[in-house]
């Protein structure tokens, strides 16, 4: 067990640190306008000289070590054209805690409401929960996000009657973005749900318990879904990925002041060390969610085996 | 094929039908007897008339609502296809301007028609100096007149009043925006009365003009006489020399939204297909050289698990931000983590079925590998390649239309439906709405469809729903 977590873990930052190399060697490929305020204004010998002051004349290899060893004292550089010569680390570290409670908030929602309608759309085997169930998965799967989110933003906010912006002291400018936020997951976790529910339904232990005289609401709640819950341990990090792309889109969207909103804004003025920053951000992100997923569903399940899956073949 | 079969089966059955019939017969000749031997009839097998793709097909046909979609998915595409084929279409991006001022068209509201207003029989009209051999530009306009203008009330209406300026009959709109002064009671006219704004003078009781620019009538209506012009018959009013409609209207740079929007769903099919034909490709040979060599193995699953730990997002974001944006970027960018699904799937289905007795078999009869992949594996996995190609589409036309939103989407000179609902975005709660409902309804369509037939074809190709 210990053995497995360890390799995991080792195999996680050999991840991290493959995808930090190939994204930093990508964005030195863009054009060097991207480290300059006033690029149009300068001539060719000051470009020179600024960039050998930051370093980025020097071969790829020495750039990448002097990265990874000032990553290693928490130093993501400087910002060249967003805030300039602002540290990013202070930058992400203003934007980002609302990020994480928007994020974790519409993750919680997502369960709240999905799980519910994943387990009433189980019970009710083609009545209106499922067919409902069913129509709001294939539209939310279907449809980009990036469409109804606008809609839900304009006749959401008159439905309300409050400001289509967000602001961060008046809690019902919360509802709508976390609300979006959540739906993805929302059909997500309601899908798979159903899924493993109807999948433990037609087991032989559910018939016993049907036997025994169990009320049927026991048999649901106390059987049924508490075994289809363990397998969706492991859409944990999907979900994390979800919530991730969406508070891209929904941040800039609502003009909430968080890390999403900043990646567009970023990206908009072309500030490459910020883009740097929060792309490698968002991976770590990424990696960590799995690594959690994988974890917490070794920890849960006792019916995993640890390693020797490759020799079964 | 059907009838082919029965043709090939018929004699089969009939000699099964006579063989039970002669069963019967001796069972009831002697229940406990033994039935005779007889050479014709033990050389007789069963047949199983059971063909996948024919279940599949059945299994499919049975699903109304994908059936339904398939043909509206169908339809659609044709029309796409054929659409700039069609007459009296705009090109797309092409900016209409008025003819007789030069003012985009812009912001016309959808109809399906190019009529603005009617004339009757016996109209005044002012004609303009654009005339073509067909068309002549013309408004009801008999004179602009400046604030507090005075004139004599005739009649008066709701809408508009008849009045009389200086021995000129005409009209004059009577609402908020021309502000008549009134007298105590308005039906008691003849009164004087003046407008505290500039305000026009129409021939009749209706407003012929285009937001203030003329409209355009059929020269065969009209009876000319200098720049003044008499309606011979009732006659219709365009907004263009032509009666090609905006059937979506324009955008605010004068654009037709209606070749826009198809010409944008034409683009966005294409990255979809290209993505999905891309990913199919590179995933297929992927994952067969995964599955299939076992020294690649390790190596693969390497790049899988880096690969697969990055946010599809942010590697869309991190390509489109590095690369010039266009077509070939997204839809690389698209595949640059697509084909990774697709492979793993392949390499997982084919490490299950490639040790089976019948694979191992040919490999001992010297059968060569590809002609193994070909021949043996692939074939088992088409059902589940179609599908998943089914479900790309609608996840490119989607990561186009966010990409698009971030600023690294296409350029605006190529129109697709991203672009379309981008623009269209900051519209929704004006009455320009419809700039963005247009595109969305397509777009829905579109990826719903591939979405519901894709998940249907998906159930129709389980063996297990065969029955």
């Amino acid at each position: 067990m210990v053995k497995y977590m360890i390799k995991r873990l080792l195999s996680a930052v050999v991840t991290l640190v493959v995808i930090l190399t190939i994204v930093f060697v990508l964005v030195r490929q863009m054009p060097i306008e991207g480290y300059f305020d006033n690029f149009d204004k300068m001539d060719q010998d000051m470009i020179e000289a600024r960039l050998t002051q930051m370093g980025l004349n020097d071969p790829m290899h020495v750039q990448l070590l002097r990265f990874f060893g000032q990553l290693l004292h928490g130093d993501l550089g400087a910002s060249a054209r967003y805030r300039i010569g602002a540290d990013i680390g202070d930058i992400i570290a203003q934007k980002a805690p609302l990020s994480i409670e928007m994020g974790v908030m519409s993750m919680a929602l997502a369960m709240l409401l999905g799980l519910p309608l994943g387990a009433a759309m189980a019970r009710a085997k083609s009545r209106f929960w499922d067919k409902f169930g069913t129509a709001f998965i294939v539209f939310v799967n279907a449809v980009p996000a990036a469409v109804y989110y606008i809609y839900l933003q304009s006749y959401g906010s008159a439905a309300l009657k409050i400001s289509m912006l967000f602001s961060r002291d008046d809690w019902r400018t919360w509802i709508l973005p976390v609300f979006s936020m959540s739906l993805g997951n929302i059909a997500y976790y309601a899908m798979w749900l159903r899924r493993y529910m109807v999948d433990e339904m037609n087991k032989d232990y559910v018939k016993l318990a049907r036997a025994k005289g169990l009320s049927n609401t026991k048999i649901t709640v106390g059987h049924v879904f508490r075994n289809a819950f363990v397998p969706m341990i492991q859409y944990i990090p999907t979900s994390l990925m979800f919530t991730v792309c969406g508070s891209i889109y929904i941040e800039s969207l609502y003009s909430v002041p968080g890390m999403g909103g900043l990646l567009v804004d970023v990206i908009n003025r072309q500030d490459n060390p910020m883009v740097q920053a929060i792309v490698m951000i968002y991976s770590c992100v990424g990696i960590i969610g799995l690594l959690l997923g994988d974890l917490l569903m070794a920890l849960i399940d006792p019916r995993i085996t640890f390693g020797a899956k490759e020799d079964a073949r | 094929m059907g009838m082919l079969r029965k043709a090939k089966m018929a004699p089969l059955e009939d000699r099964m039908q006579k063989e039970l019939a002669a069963r019967r017969e001796a069972a009831e000749r002697d229940p406990f007897g033994f039935a005779d031997y007889d050479h014709a009839q033990a050389e007789i097998g069963g047949y199983a008339n059971y063909s996948y793709w024919g279940s599949t097909f059945r299994a499919f046909l049975k699903n109304r609502a994908a059936l339904t979609l398939l043909i509206v998915l169908a339809l659609l595409v044709g029309f796409t296809l054929i659409q700039p084929a069609l007459p009296n279409q705009y090109v797309a991006g092409q900016i209409i301007n008025h003819p007789t001022t030069g003012v985009q068209l812009s912001n016309v509201s959808p109809s399906s028609t190019t009529v603005k207003a009617h004339a009757k029989a016996g109209t005044q009209l002012i004609v303009t100096s654009w005339q073509d051999d067909k068309w002549a530009a013309v408004s009801n306009v008999l004179q602009n007149l400046k604030a507090r203008t005075a004139f004599t009330i005739l009649e008066y209406g709701e809408a508009y009043c008849k009045v009389d300026l200086n021995g000129q009959i005409g009209y004059v709109k009577n609402d908020f925006s021309t502000k008549l002064k009134l007298p105590e009671d308005p039906s008691a006219t003849p009164y004087e009365s003046r407008s505290n704004f500039a305000i026009k003078l129409y021939s009749a009781p209706d407003d012929y003009t285009n937001n203030g620019d003329p409209l355009f009538v059929k020269k065969e209506y009209l009876d000319i006489s200098g720049d003044h012009a008499v309606t011979k018959a009732d006659c219709d009013l365009h907004i263009l020399p032509s009666t090609a409609p905006f059937l979506f209207g324009t955008n605010n740079l004068g654009q037709d939204l209606w070749a826009l929007v198809w010409r944008g769903t034409r683009t966005s099919l294409f990255i979809g297909f290209t993505v999905a034909v891309i990913e199919a490709l590179v995933g297929i040979v992927i994952g067969v050289l995964w599955g299939y060599v076992r020294k690649l193995d390790r190596l693969l699953t390497a790049v899988y698990n880096v690969v697969d730990n990055i946010p599809t997002t942010i590697v869309l974001i991190l390509i489109a931000y590095i690369m010039r944006p266009g077509i070939r970027t997204l839809i690389f960018a698209m595949c640059l983590t697509g084909w990774v699904g697709m492979a793993r799937f392949i390499r997982n289905q084919i490490i299950i079925i490639r040790d089976r007795d019948y694979n191992l078999a040919s490999r001992c009869l010297g059968t060569k590998t590809y002609r193994i992949v070909m021949r043996n594996l692939l074939p088992y996995l088409v059902s589940v390649i179609t599908m998943r190609m089914a479900l790309a589409i609608p996840g490119a036309i989607g990561s186009e239309v966010f990409i698009t939103y971030i600023g690294l989407g296409l350029p605006v000179s190529i129109p697709s439906l991203g672009n379309l609902i981008n623009a269209g975005r900051k519209l929704i709660s004006t009455s320009q709405s419809y700039q963005l409902v247009f595109p969305t309804v397509v777009l829905s369509v579109i990826t719903i469809s591939f979405y519901m037939i894709g998940n249907a074809f998906a159930d129709a190709a389980d063996p297990k729903n065969h029955v």
